[in-house]
């Protein structure tokens, strides 16, 4: 879950009405900035990956609660985004297995307060994602970072926004503490 | 470049309706220029009165509910919506006249043209639909 303040509630509208006031709103918006959408029209997905696309907006992702879709676009995303930079993975056995053995890990989560509090592995420095791009400062460039989160997708994108500003060493934990059996706190 | 799409309404059912709006307001969302040529039965959509009321397809009036159900906006929402993304409405003279009807019986904002108006922006297009 991004956070963002600009949240367009499409809910119970049908297409192409999600759209269409999707455009709306992304026209007072700042290049740069995240528009959240929450829609409950099953084909949205569809619609906002090829609306983003041939509209120079990047289509971040779409999370799902329930019957809600909350999808993620950038203004302007296209237009202005470097190449994607690809974080590379950790797989979470070996993750855990370099935890276990006492290694002095820097580990980054980035999931929102409450997942975070519910359990999270002894040590972790949490920086939700929404705070990730002001925040990253609060870490050492030159460090080994494990960034993790629920599934891996968040961690991502927060990788790839930290070696934009000169992280060399992130490693993505894939999947994340959705599977994770070792120790919490 | 901004693409363009161009749409003929040829019929006056529901069902014509959504396709026409849908795809015109969609393609103007995606900032596509766009242009909709209403002729003969086509006119019933942007006429003020009747398209308050356009007819499902006969055997088809169950689908009523699943309109309802599914939220979709009123044919003259979508009108609205379309207008204000700045798509363009075309009368077609001809069929007016043989119908016997004014610019006054439609929507506000359309222009009345005949078949080269919309040639000359169709020729162009990048998208060209017929319904």
């Amino acid at each position: 879950m991004i956070q963002t303040e600009n949240v367009l509630d499409a809910k119970g509208l049908a297409c192409p009405m999600p759209i269409v006031k999707t455009k709306k709103v992304m026209k007072n918006l700042g290049s740069g900035e995240v528009l959240e959408i929450q829609a409950t029209d099953k084909g949205s997905t569809a619609d906002f990956q090829a609306w983003a696309k041939s509209s120079g907006h990047e289509y971040i992702g779409t999370e799902t609660e329930g019957d809600v879709l909350r999808h993620f676009l950038r203004k302007d995303g296209a237009g202005s985004k470097e190449e994607t930079i690809a974080i590379p993975e950790i797989s979470l056995d070996a993750f855990k297995d370099k935890v276990e053995n006492g290694e002095s890990l820097t580990i980054l989560d980035v999931r929102e307060q409450d997942e975070f509090e519910e359990a999270h592995i002894p040590g972790a420095i949490h920086i939700p994602l929404g705070e990730v791009e002001n925040r990253m400062n609060e870490l050492q460039a030159q460090d080994e970072i494990h960034i993790i989160c629920h599934s891996g997708r968040r961690s991502g994108i927060a990788g790839e926004m930290m070696a934009k500003k000169g992280f060399g060493k992130l490693l993505n934990v894939v999947p994340g503490m959705r599977d994770w059996t070792g120790k919490t706190e | 470049m901004t693409k363009k799409t161009a749409i003929i309404a040829s019929n006056g059912g529901l069902f014509e309706a959504y396709k026409v709006f849908n795809i015109a307001t969609a393609a103007a969302a995606t900032d596509h220029e766009v242009a909709i040529f209403f002729t003969f039965e086509g006119l019933n959509l942007i006429h003020k009165e009747a398209n308050q009321q356009l007819p499902m397809p006969e055997g088809k009036e169950h689908f009523a509910e699943g309109f309802a159900n599914a939220n979709v906006p009123a044919i003259p929402e979508l009108i609205e919506m379309a207008k204000e993304l700045d798509v363009k409405f075309i009368g077609c003279q001809m069929t007016m006249d043989v119908m016997g009807l004014e610019k006054e019986a439609f929507v506000d904002g359309i222009e009345v043209g005949g078949a080269v108006t919309f040639l000359d922006f169709a020729q162009d297009a990048d998208v060209t639909l017929t319904f």
